[in-house]
């Protein structure tokens, strides 16, 4: 559909005002939200993120495409809630204790957004017990956690503890990521997926879900 | 003590042997019991470091503290300040075009920069047997940590007058910083332009080359050297990071260093680029020998190429990792002379 095609298009662009408009017409014209969703501003991240992975465009490019995407979502949201319309999932994102660094995290919570998942930010220097208590309140998948430091880094493990003690551990899964960590860390303090970069963090995702 | 930098160079890209210059300051404050807090504030404490590791490395220069929270927290942002790590700016200065146009640009010697300048000052009187540089941030990372990183990324596209108006005076500052580097003594600097390797090259020359070229342009000569890194850089980048003029370019491991080689000018130092967290740190012994020896012989065919570390080598570090590293340099380098000698034998 023409309409769909130009949301994406625009989102790809990081064209706020354009997407929020496109998508009001949208809705005006009787165009099912969930196809607006997953059409139109699914779309369209979806393409920056694969030119991201291929180095064909760079973090400010997605940040505006993100932006963009969520100045549409907004829009629908309150319709998708209403229709309960599920997401594919919902994400715990934070960075770990002592860690105040969050462009990473920043960049995988809008490409997760922007590829159809619900993201609870829960921001940076996260003790265990917060990633804890928020994927109990929103019912949370998947905790992803994020570091920059190889002194914070150490602090995953004990977010994978305190998610085991919870009695959460059979329920939610960890994902780990940032520039010191490696998918062996990842192993040795079991957490049960590893993402290299901001665009192969939707792909773990997608394959913890599965 | 002053040496001619363009000798060094030249000393370099004529030798039959490979030099390493890592990243390496922390691993200074293990040597002599100290903490990463007391050395990044205290000049004598931050001298006695590097001279411990002027003593313990066969390095061919050596680098003062790379610390990228000390020019934002001269411009009065928060730092959290932790024992072992260095501080981090916390949240942000600039939220908008006001604040921009309103942002102070501090003297020199403001927070802790002007204890960074007493440590390279001392540091270059009491270690004279190699270069030693400084070390500073560059214009669009300090205009990240003003401004907040996702915000100041954003701005490439959503506010670029803005973002300018902020790089403009981060440059002002950091202009007057270098040539206070080059007054206390040191051989050069190393601008550290992490940010910049997260936006396209094509912004890189707009929001940071073109800034670094004005710091070049201040400072670098025949006795002072600049070397550019830049974490995040590819191969695109150097295009952009060699327009500046700095006499060398630095990469991290999330460059191929063949790649980048092959376009660094041929007369430009470029340094790099084994992984600092996964390698030599979170490493064992034979796997930091190996890759170190993979990178020589990768790069075997450019004299310009120098060995380091991606970035500064994190606090922790196994000295024994350190060590192999040096340890499969000097194997490379008397095989390779080895079997130089043995070709001209007719």
């Amino acid at each position: 559909m023409e309409l769909l095609k130009e949301i994406a298009e625009k989102v790809e662009a990081g064209r706020q005002n354009e997407v929020k408009a496109l998508v009001e017409s949208g809705i005006e014209r009787g165009i099912a939200v969930s196809d607006i969703l997953n059409g139109g501003l699914v779309a369209g991240m979806n393409s920056i993120g694969i030119k991201f992975r291929e180095n064909e465009v760079f973090v400010p490019e997605v940040l505006v495409a993100a932006r963009a995407m969520k100045a549409g979502l907004e829009i629908i949201k309150p319709i998708l809630l209403r229709e309960k319309v599920r997401s594919k999932g919902t994400i715990v994102m934070g960075t770990v204790l002592g860690d105040l660094h969050d462009i990473g995290k920043n960049i995988v919570c809008y490409m997760l957004q922007g590829a159809g998942y619900d993201v609870v930010d829960i921001g940076i220097d996260a003790p265990g017990e917060k990633f804890v208590q928020a994927a109990k309140e929103s019912g949370a998948q998947i905790i992803g956690l994020s570091s920059l430091l190889t002194t914070t880094m150490v602090y995953m493990k004990d977010v994978v503890d305190a998610l085991r003690a919870s009695g959460l551990g059979d329920r939610v899964k960890v994902m780990v990521g940032g520039a010191p960590v490696t998918q062996s860390f990842a192993d040795e303090i079991g957490a049960h997926g590893y993402a290299s970069d901001a665009a192969s963090a939707v792909d773990v995702v997608k394959r913890l879900l599965a | 003590m002053m040496r001619n930098m363009r000798e060094w160079v030249d000393e370099i890209l004529s030798s039959r042997v490979r030099r390493a210059f890592p990243l390496m300051v922390f691993s200074g404050a293990e040597l002599t019991h100290t903490t990463i807090d007391d050395m990044l504030r205290d000049a004598r404490t931050q001298a006695a470091c590097l001279a411990a590791l002027a003593a313990r490395y066969p390095s061919a220069a050596l680098i003062t503290a790379m610390d990228l929270s000390v020019e934002a927290e001269a411009f009065g942002s928060e730092v959290r300040r932790m024992p072992n790590e260095a501080p981090t700016i916390t949240g942000s200065l600039v939220r908008d075009a006001d604040g921009a146009d309103t942002l102070q640009v501090p003297s020199v010697g403001a927070g802790r920069s002007g204890i960074y300048l007493e440590a390279a000052a001392l540091t270059a009187s009491a270690v004279i047997d190699r270069p030693v540089f400084g070390c500073h941030i560059g214009p669009f990372s300090l205009a990240s940590r003003l401004c907040g990183m996702t915000e100041a990324l954003m701005n490439v596209h959503a506010e670029p007058e803005t973002l300018h108006v902020v790089i403009r005076k981060a440059t002002g500052f950091l202009v007057e910083y270098a040539r206070a580097f080059r007054d206390s003594g040191v051989n050069g600097i190393v601008i550290a332009e992490p940010a910049a390797g997260l936006i396209a090259p094509a912004h890189c020359d707009e929001f940071s080359s073109g800034y670094i070229r004005a710091i070049v342009d201040a400072v670098q000569d025949d006795h002072f050297m600049v070397v550019l890194h830049n974490c995040a850089a590819s191969g695109r980048h150097v295009g952009s990071m060699a327009s500046t003029g700095a006499m060398g370019l630095h990469f991290s491991n999330a460059a191929d260093m063949a790649e980048v080689l092959a376009v660094v000018p041929a007369g430009m130092l470029a340094f790099g680029n084994i992984d600092p967290a996964g390698v030599l740190k979170n490493g064992t012994e034979e796997g930091v020998h190996r890759t170190t020896t993979e990178l020589l012989m990768k790069t075997a065919l450019y004299p310009n190429f120098v060995l380091s570390s991606g970035c500064d080598i994190p606090p922790g570090t196994p000295p024994d990792n350190i060590d192999a590293l040096f340890r499969a340099l000097d194997e490379y380098n008397a095989e390779t002379f080895r079997a130089r000698n043995l070709e001209s034998i007719p």
